[in-house]
C-alpha cells in the first residue's frame, strides 16, 4: 500500500504502457521505462487482473424448476422481469394437463392484501376479453408466502425480436404496432392501464398474432407505500411522470407506446445511451426526447431491409412527428388517447397526411366569431383531460401515496360515469359530449371528496364545456367554483374560475359582469402561489376583452404582452403560449401596429408549426398574417398566404368548413382589391350556398354576403348586388344592434348597388347611414371601410346634385 | 427528511470547499435513505428482487423532489448521491452479516451497476478497498462511484467530471485491475 501511494503516478503510467505494448515486448519496454523491478511486477499484476473476466454465477431461478407453487409444477424458467421471475408451469385440471405461465412476484411489489385484491379485481380482469390480450387465470400465495400470478401461456417471440428476425419493413412493423394499439385502447376503455408496456411484454406467435402480457397486473400490484409506481416500470419505456413518481394515467401507456414505436422504427430505445439517473434528470427537467432519425443505426437499417440513409428518410417527417407526439414530456402535449395515434399511423400507411387534432384549442376567442366548432371532443378526450387535471392537482400536492388513491378515485368516477352515460340515464344509447360533461359535474362530488381536487376537476369540466361551446353550463359550474374557492381561500382556483367566467360573460354580451370578473381575476392572479398559466390567462382575458368592448388602452396591450412573456418565460405548453401570442397578435393587428402584429403572428406560427395537430390553428394564423399584409398594402403578397390558410383548413376541416370558407372569402376580397373581381365572383357564388347551409340563419352570414355583393358591384351586376344587400339586412335585423358597424357595411353595399342602377336618391340615405356607422375606429380594416364609405357618400351626393 | 434549504446551503458550502459540509449532508439525508433501502431489501436476497433501477430511482426521487436544488449543482449533487448509494449498500451488506466466502472473490463491478450480484461479504470488501483508493486518489474513487454505484455511462461520467470518455475508460481499466489485485492480496 505504502508503495502504491509513493509511486501512484508512475504505477499508472506503467499500467497504460503495458496496455499498449504487445505481449512479447512488454517486459522489455517496461524495464526501459522503470528500473524498479518490484514496481514493474506490481504494474503487470494489476494489468493481468484488469483483464480477468468475472466468473458467471449460476442462475438462481434454475433451482426452482421441478418444484411446485400451489397446484402448479414449474417446468422451465421463461424469464425475469421487473417484478419477478416467470415460469412455464403445468397442472392437472379436469383430467387434462394444462400449461400456463406463472409469475412469482417479489414481496415488495405485491404488497399486503394481494390475494384479496386479485379476487376483488377479478371481474374487471375477466372483462378484459380481447384476442390480443393474454388472460389472467389465477393468483395465490405459495407455501413460502410468495405471491404469484398465473396467465395464459403464449409461445411467441418478443415484439422487437420478431420484427428483426423476420426482417420486417416499416409498414409491416406499423401494422403490428396497430394491433398493439388496438389492444391497449380496448383496455383503456375498460379503464385499465398497463403502466409497463415494452417489447418483452408484447409477444408475437408463429402465425403473427400479437399478444399483450401483464395487463391488469398494474391493478393488482400495490407497492409498499414507501416505494411507488416507479419501481414497477422499466425506465426506458416509462413516462417522465412515472419516473417522477407522479400520478399515473392512460397517458403513461401512450408514452410507452411511443417508446416502443421509436424502437421498432429506429432500432434503439429512446435514451438508449443514457443511464437511469440521466433519464430521471431528463424527466425532471421535462426535456424533449432525442430525435428519431438520430437514433438510426446501420444494423437497424439492415434489419428493416433498407439502406441507412433510406431509413432515415422514411422516418423523417410524419413518423418522427407521431413518435415525438407520444413522447412529449408533458402528458397534456401527447396524443389525448390511443385512437388519434392509431388513426395517424393508418393515415401514414395510406399515404395521407397526418392530421390528428387532439383537442380544439382551449380559450380561443377568435376575431371572427364564426370559428370552427366542428371538431367536437370525444368522450375519451374528456376522460383524459379529467385524469390529467387530477394528475396536475396531485403534482401540486407532491404526495405520491395520496396521488395513487386519487387516481383510483378518479378512475372509479370515470368508470361510473361511462356506465351511466351509456345506460338509460340519459334515455339514449350513447350520450353526447355536452350531456356527458353535465353528467360529470353532477357526479363529481360523490367521487372526489377533497374540495381542492373537486374544484380542479370542476374547472376542467367547465373549460371543456366552454371549449365545446356550451357557455351556459360552463358559466354555471364556474360560478360554483368561484364560490367554493373563495370560501376556502383557494386563490389560484378563484382566479382561474373568474378569468374564464369573465370571458364567458363577455362572450354572452354581459359586459359589466365580464369586466368585474376579469378585473378581479387579474388582481388575484398577481398574488403569490398563482401558477403562471393562470396569470397569463387572467391578464389575457382581461385585456383582450377590454380592448374589444370599448375600453381601449395601452395598458391592455402591455398586459397582453405580459401574458405572452409569462408563457414564454415559464415554458408553458406550446399550445397555451401560441394561443396567448395569437391574442396579442390580433390586438396589435386591430390597433394597426401591423409590423409588430406580423412579428407576433410569425412567432405564433413557429410554435404551431411544431405541432402537427395544430394545423387548423396554424391556418387561422396564416389567415391573420395574410390580412396584416393586405392591410399594409401588400395585397399581392397576401394572396399566396390566404391560399395557404385555405389549403390548411381544407385539410384539417374540409373544403366546406367555415374555416376554409372564411379564408376563401378574404382571398376573394384581396382579389377584388387587385381589380380581379371576375375571379372573385365565381369563388363567392360557389361558397354562398355552402355558407347558407352552414350558418344561414346567423347574422354572421352577412359577411360572405357582403363579399358576394361587392363582387357583383365590381362586375356590374347591380341588381344581384341589391338582392345581396337586402339579404344582409334580413339576417342582421333584430340580431345586431342598430348602431353596429356591421350595418354600415350593409348600407354601403346597398348604396353602391342602387347607385349602379342610377337610383341615386334611393342610394343617398344608405350612403349616409354607412358613413355614419363606419366612422370612429382605429383598426386598419375599419379605417379602409370608413374611407370607402366616405367616398361612396361623396359620389352619391355628387350624382344627386347633378340631377 | 431534511429541509430543502438546508441541503442547498450545505451543498454550496461543500462546493466552496468546506469539508465538514459533506458530513452534515450525510447526517441529514442518510437516515431517510436507510428506511427506503430497508423497504427495498426487506426479507429477500437482493438478486432475487432488487432491480438495479429501483434503488437509484427511489434515491433520486427523494433527493430531488424534496429540495429546490438547482441543476447547476449537478456535479456535487450526483457525487453526493453516488456516495450515499455506496453507503446504503454497504450498510445493508453489513446488516446481512458476513457470510463465509466460497472460493474466489470477484470484483463486483458490473458494467451496469456495482452491486447487482454482489454478496454482502463482497460488498464490504469492495467498500474497504475503495476507502484505500479514496486515500490514494479521490477522483478515481468518485469515478467508480458514479460509474458503478449510480450507473452513469462512461460518457456521462466524463461529462460530469469534465473530462473525456476515453480518459474515464482508461482510468477505470486501471482501477479495476488495482481493485481486483487489492481484493486478492489478503
Amino acid at each position: 500500500m505504502t508503495q502504491d501511494s509513493e509511486n501512484w503516478v508512475l504505477l499508472q503510467e506503467l499500467f497504460h504502457l503495458a496496455e499498449v505494448t504487445p505481449d512479447a515486448d512488454r517486459e522489455r519496454v517496461l524495464a526501459e521505462k522503470c528500473p524498479d523491478e518490484k514496481l514493474r511486477r506490481r504494474a503487470l499484476k494489476i494489468f493481468t487482473a484488469s483483464s480477468l473476466e468475472e466468473p458467471l454465477k449460476p442462475q438462481p431461478q434454475d433451482s426452482a424448476v421441478g418444484t411446485r407453487i400451489g397446484p402448479y409444477t414449474l417446468i422451465s424458467h421463461l424469464g425475469t422481469g421487473g417484478i419477478g421471475a416467470v415460469y412455464l408451469v403445468q397442472r392437472m385440471a379436469g383430467g387434462a394437463l394444462q400449461r400456463s405461465a406463472l409469475k412469482v412476484l417479489a414481496p415488495h411489489s405485491a404488497g399486503p392484501g394481494f390475494v384479496e385484491r386479485f379476487h376483488r379485481e377479478q371481474h374487471i380482469l375477466a372483462s378484459l376479453d380481447h384476442p390480443n390480450i393474454t388472460r389472467m387465470l389465477d393468483a395465490g400465495l405459495s407455501d413460502r408466502g410468495q405471491p404469484y400470478l398465473v396467465m395464459e401461456y403464449v409461445d411467441g417471440q418478443h415484439l422487437d425480436t420478431y420484427c428483426n428476425t423476420h426482417k420486417l419493413g416499416i409498414p409491416e412493423r406499423l401494422q403490428l404496432f396497430l394491433r398493439v394499439c388496438d389492444a391497449v385502447a380496448y383496455a383503456h376503455r375498460s379503464l385499465i392501464v398497463h403502466l409497463d408496456l415494452k417489447p418483452p411484454n408484447i409477444l408475437v406467435t408463429a402465425d403473427g398474432t400479437v399478444k399483450l402480457l401483464d395487463f391488469g397486473t398494474s391493478k393488482l400490484i400495490q407497492a409498499d407505500s414507501r416505494l411507488t409506481t416507479t419501481v414497477m416500470a422499466t425506465p426506458a419505456y416509462a413516462s417522465p411522470e412515472q419516473l417522477r413518481n407522479e400520478a399515473v394515467t392512460t397517458s403513461c401507456d401512450i408514452y410507452a407506446l411511443g417508446a416502443i414505436l421509436f424502437e421498432l422504427l429506429a432500432g434503439t430505445r429512446p435514451g438508449n445511451k443514457s443511464s437511469v439517473a440521466a433519464m430521471i434528470e431528463r424527466a425532471i427537467k421535462e426535456l424533449e426526447p432525442e430525435r428519431l432519425t438520430a437514433a438510426v443505426t446501420a444494423e437497424a437499417a439492415e434489419q428493416r431491409g433498407v439502406s441507412e440513409s433510406r431509413l432515415r428518410q422514411m422516418l423523417r417527417g410524419d413518423l418522427a412527428t407521431i413518435v415525438q407526439k407520444c413522447l412529449r414530456p408533458r402528458a397534456k402535449d401527447r396524443y389525448p388517447s390511443i385512437d388519434p395515434l392509431a388513426q395517424d399511423i393508418q393515415r401514414y400507411l395510406k399515404g395521407r397526411p397526418v392530421l390528428a387534432r387532439p383537442q380544439t384549442t382551449l380559450y380561443r376567442v377568435g376575431k371572427f366569431v364564426r370559428r370552427n366548432r366542428g371538431a367536437v371532443a370525444t368522450a375519451v378526450i374528456v376522460v383524459v383531460a379529467l385524469l390529467a387535471t387530477v394528475a396536475y392537482a396531485g403534482w401540486r400536492q407532491e404526495q405520491a401515496v395520496r396521488e395513487g388513491q386519487r387516481a383510483l378515485r378518479m378512475q372509479n368516477f370515470m368508470y361510473r360515469l361511462f356506465k351511466l352515460a351509456n345506460s338509460n340515464y340519459t334515455g339514449k344509447s350513447s350520450a353526447t359530449v355536452p350531456e356527458f360533461l353535465e353528467l360529470g359535474v353532477k357526479m363529481l362530488p360523490q367521487y372526489i371528496k377533497n374540495p381542492s381536487d373537486l374544484r380542479e376537476a370542476q374547472m376542467g369540466l367547465a373549460e371543456s364545456m366552454y371549449e365545446n361551446g356550451d357557455l351556459d353550463s360552463a358559466q354555471k359550474v364556474l360560478t360554483e367554483t368561484i364560490v367554493s374557492s373563495r370560501a376556502a381561500n383557494d386563490i389560484p382556483a378563484e382566479a382561474e374560475s373568474e378569468a374564464f367566467a369573465g370571458n364567458i360573460a363577455y362572450l354572452k354580451g354581459q359586459v359589466e359582469a365580464g369586466a368585474t370578473l376579469t378585473a378581479h381575476a387579474l388582481e388575484l392572479s398577481r398574488k403569490s402561489g398563482v401558477p403562471p398559466s393562470v396569470r397569463a390567462w387572467s391578464a389575457g382575458f382581461y385585456a383582450w376583452n377590454r380592448e374589444n368592448n370599448g375600453y381601449r388602452s395601452d395598458e391592455n396591450v402591455r398586459l397582453l404582452q405580459y401574458a405572452a412573456k409569462e408563457c414564454r418565460d415559464n415554458n408553458l405548453s406550446d399550445r397555451e403560449t401560441a394561443d396567448v401570442f395569437y391574442l396579442l397578435g390580433q390586438d396589435l393587428e386591430l390597433r394597426g401596429r401591423l409590423d409588430e402584429a406580423e412579428q407576433v403572428f410569425n412567432q405564433t406560427l413557429d410554435v404551431y408549426r411544431k405541432d402537427p395537430a395544430a394545423l387548423c390553428d396554424q391556418s387561422e394564423v396564416y389567415g391573420d398574417l395574410a390580412y396584416t399584409k393586405e392591410m399594409r398594402g401588400d395585397v399581392q403578397g397576401a394572396l399566396p398566404i390566404y391560399q395557404r390558410a385555405y389549403d390548411g383548413y381544407k385539410q384539417c376541416t374540409g373544403p366546406d368548413s367555415s374555416g376554409a370558407l372564411t379564408e376563401q372569402e378574404f382571398q376573394a376580397g384581396a382579389l377584388m382589391k387587385l381589380g380581379r373581381a371576375k375571379e372573385a365572383l365565381p369563388m363567392m357564388e360557389t361558397a354562398i350556398p355552402i355558407w347558407r347551409k352552414l350558418d344561414g340563419g346567423s347574422p354572421d352570414f352577412a359577411e360572405p354576403l357582403y363579399f358576394l355583393s361587392k363582387a357583383y358591384v365590381q362586375t356590374g351586376h347591380f341588381e344581384e348586388a341589391e338582392k345581396g344587400a337586402k339579404e344582409m339586412m334580413a339576417v342582421q335585423e333584430g340580431k345586431v344592434a342598430s348602431t353596429d358597424r356591421r350595418f354600415g357595411a350593409t348600407h354601403m353595399i346597398w348604396a353602391e348597388a342602387l347607385a349602379g342602377q342610377h337610383k341615386y336618391a334611393e342610394a343617398l340615405p344608405h350612403a349616409q347611414m354607412a358613413e355614419k356607422l363606419l366612422t370612429n375606429s382605429i383598426s386598419p380594416g375599419a379605417k379602409l371601410m370608413s374611407a370607402e364609405a366616405h367616398q361612396v357618400l361623396v359620389d352619391v351626393q355628387a350624382k344627386v346634385q347633378s340631377f | 427528511m431534511a429541509d430543502a434549504g438546508e441541503i442547498t446551503v450545505l451543498l454550496r458550502d461543500w462546493r466552496a470547499g468546506d469539508p465538514a459540509a459533506i458530513e452534515h449532508l450525510f447526517e441529514l439525508v442518510y437516515p431517510q435513505l436507510r428506511v427506503i433501502a430497508g423497504a427495498l431489501f426487506r426479507g429477500e436476497r437482493p438478486e432475487n428482487l432488487l432491480q438495479p433501477t429501483s434503488v437509484v430511482n427511489e434515491l433520486f426521487l427523494k433527493l430531488i423532489r424534496q429540495r429546490s436544488l438547482r441543476f447547476e449543482d449537478r456535479e456535487h449533487f450526483y457525487s453526493l448521491s453516488a456516495r450515499l448509494m455506496r453507503r446504503v449498500l454497504v450498510d445493508h451488506a453489513r446488516s446481512e452479516g458476513r457470510q463465509k466466502r466460497d472460493g474466489g472473490i470477484p470484483v463486483p463491478l458490473h458494467p451496469d451497476l456495482a452491486w447487482v450480484d454482489a454478496r454482502p461479504a463482497e460488498m464490504m470488501d469492495l467498500d474497504r478497498v475503495l476507502e484505500e483508493l479514496e486515500q490514494l486518489d479521490e477522483r478515481k474513487c468518485r469515478m467508480v462511484e458514479l460509474r458503478f454505484f449510480l450507473g452513469f455511462t462512461a460518457e456521462e461520467t466524463a461529462e460530469l467530471l469534465n473530462t473525456s470518455k476515453a480518459t474515464v475508460d482508461r482510468e477505470l481499466r486501471f482501477v479495476r485491475g488495482w481493485l481486483y489485485d487489492r481484493l486478492h492480496e489478503e
